[in-house]
């Protein structure tokens, strides 16, 4: 009967808690479906209009937002590709060896203190010197920035990840005749998958919905991302809800499919550390 | 492969864990690295192995300074406490896993994995994970994946430590037998003298990280170099007696005894005797020592005595029919011939150097 009762209370908690979080995105969605003159109606039609695909059509064929979701893509996938590449590295190098002067302890902190500051502070400075390596308006340029701002997070998540896992399984690798490298492939990376996974959908979230930066360095068309093309569609004259909209809903699908496709790891990764063995 | 260890020193900020370290390890030895926790004797292990670099010193094998030789050059096997077995790889894999690191193609992989299997009796096991196995299941497979290819010599972390007792007995019998079938040079660590009494050739006895003794098994036990020694090896252990030498007789609050005329006279001495050369008797007798019985433990197949002697507590070992209640009083036979004297400041044996070499 308790047992019923807690069950119960559970669901009264979260009912709330996931309309609360689902209903931009409702209402995002039939915006995205709604005719020019049912969005604006009062009382708004919640649950029953007429659907249009129209501002699909005007977003992606009409307009350039296929080319915004392209560079998107790129720019995220590359961007986190290479941060954990070379986080994964550098986090492995913290974990497992020991450098002198304590410098394991400083050189984390001084790879975390480069999250602590504002991001705008480097916006201009940034700007400036993209502009003087002739990287203003490339996807090179948002590629450099999303990896170099996903760093830390990887180094920091990974580095617990390695300092969790027993040195003997990796010393065992190499009395057995492996490389350094060859352990951390082999027998290291594949039990801290977990882990990767759960650090890989972050750094693709951040890059992928990341505002600031790409409205900063990019201007054209051919190297604008969809975050800053939607935003675009906010004019001096009008308000394009509709294609806004479209192009939004079509933007939360690709993290949504990834994250549902690691959702094993990523609950296994996000506690992984917290509960030994 | 000759394996030696020349005046190795390993320290780690201002502590020596190994200090000084010379060994001298033949072609083929069970040679067993013995002493408690913190004496050095994995550090030693790990230095061999190229897990830990060597502060001062040289390691060499077959006359060749590996030193600065990385771990994976070194073609050593080692078997882990831990077993370390890869978690996310099936048994085959890991014992295959030298193989595949050392680019055998996948068929005769296969072949030598099972053939190895078949000999430690997992072939039913290849296909599962190390975590579907028990302990002593897992001690199989980290010594298979020791054993797949031909190493120069295999390390041995206490690699039955994690075992229950019957097991552990089971499986020290098929270690040796293992040993002596392949004839490599073997290296094994554990801080269980009774491991090193029956697997060893020869026994390293480690303390504080300095090597104590470098023998037989049997000449570490009769023959202690020191009082350590004397006191480590052996179960239940030596008795000690502190008393001094004079005119031929050891002497102490409750006792006196001959001892062989060569030793001299010395203040500051400790005797030591193990509890099979106490004698216990229910009737006094020309010679024997008054004692009273403290309490006696039924082994089965012995009891152990212990016994009151003034002051000092002894054990004595008598046969399983031997009975005595608390406080009865009973009378000691010291087989003095087997009595070892140790000076009492540095304890070094004073008795070692009539030892018979064998």
């Amino acid at each position: 009967m308790d047992h019923k009762k807690a069950h119960s209370v559970r669901y009264l908690l979260l009912v709330p808690a996931l309309v609360f979080a689902v209903a931009p995105v409702y209402w995002m969605l039939t915006i995205s479906l709604k005719t020019e003159v049912e969005q604006f109606a009062t009382p708004p039609p919640w649950f029953v209009f007429t659907p249009t695909l129209a501002h699909y059509y005007d977003a992606f064929v009409t307009r350039g937002f296929g080319q915004y979701l392209l560079t998107s893509a790129i720019v995220a996938v590359t961007s986190t590709a290479c941060a954990l590449v070379i986080g994964t590295l550098a986090a492995y190098g913290l974990a497992r060896f020991e450098l002198p002067f304590r410098l394991n302890r400083r050189l984390s902190l001084w790879i975390l203190s480069t999250r602590m500051f504002p991001a705008i502070v480097t916006a201009v400075p940034l700007f400036l010197m993209m502009r003087d390596v002739r990287l203003l308006n490339t996807r090179a340029a948002l590629i450099l920035i999303y990896t170099a701002f996903n760093l830390p997070f990887v180094v920091w998540m990974m580095r617990g990840f390695f300092a969790d896992l027993p040195r003997d399984l990796e010393e065992a690798a190499l009395v057995d005749g492996d490389s350094r490298l060859g352990a951390l492939v082999r027998v290291a990376l594949p039990l801290v998958a977990p882990g990767l996974a759960a650090t890989a959908v972050f750094c693709l979230i951040v890059s992928w919905n990341e505002f600031l930066f790409a409205l900063v360095l990019t201007q054209t068309e051919a190297a604008m991302t969809l975050p800053v093309g939607i935003a675009g569609r906010v004019t001096q004259y009008e308000i394009k809800w509709g294609v806004m909209s479209a192009a939004a809903s079509v933007a939360i699908v690709p993290i949504l499919v990834f994250a549902l496709a690691l959702q094993k790891y990523l609950v296994r990764g996000l506690s992984m550390g917290a509960v030994k063995g | 492969m000759g394996i030696e260890f020349r005046n190795v020193t390993k320290s780690f900020g201002d502590t020596k864990v190994v200090d000084n370290l010379s060994l001298e390890i033949r072609d083929g030895e069970f040679v067993v690295l013995l002493g408690p926790s913190g004496c050095g004797k994995t550090t030693t292990l790990r230095m061999l192995a190229g897990l830990e670099p060597v502060t001062s010193g040289d390691i060499t094998i077959n006359g060749e300074r590996i030193n600065d030789v990385p771990t994976q050059h070194r073609d050593l096997a080692m078997v882990f406490q831990s077993y370390a077995l890869y978690p996310h790889m099936t048994i085959a894999e890991n014992i295959g896993y030298p193989l595949r690191v050392r680019k055998l193609n996948p068929v005769e992989r296969a072949e030598r994995v099972k053939r190895v299997a078949a000999m430690l009796e997992i072939e039913s096991l290849l296909e599962r994970k190390p975590r579907q196995l028990s302990g002593g299941e897992r001690q199989r497979v980290a010594l298979a994946r020791a054993i797949v290819r031909e190493p120069r010599a295999y390390l041995m972390d206490e690699p039955l430590s994690n075992l229950d007792a019957r097991l552990r007995v089971q499986m020290r019998g098929e270690l040796k037998r293992l040993q002596h079938q392949l004839g490599t040079t073997t290296i094994y660590v554990t801080h269980d003298q009774a491991e090193a009494m029956t697997l060893a050739s020869r026994v390293a006895v480690m303390k504080k990280g300095r090597l104590q003794q470098f023998d037989t098994p049997l000449n570490i036990y009769n023959h202690p170099a020191n009082r350590f020694v004397a006191e480590f090896v052996g179960s239940p252990s030596m008795n000690f007696i502190a008393g001094e030498i004079s005119d031929g007789t050891f002497v102490s609050d409750a006792l006196r005894l001959e001892v062989p005329p060569e030793l001299a006279a010395q203040s500051r001495v400790t005797m030591g005797i193990r509890p099979e050369h106490i004698e216990v008797l229910t009737s006094p007798q020309e010679g024997a020592v008054p004692a009273s019985v403290y309490v006696t433990e039924l082994m089965g197949n012995e009891t152990f005595v212990f016994l009151s002697l003034g002051p000092q507590r002894l054990i004595a070992r008598a046969p399983a029919e031997f009975r005595a209640e608390v406080e009865s009083r009973v009378w000691l036979r010291f087989a003095h011939d087997k009595a070892h004297f140790f000076d009492s400041v540095s304890e070094v044996s004073a008795t070692k150097r009539h030892k018979n070499i064998d």
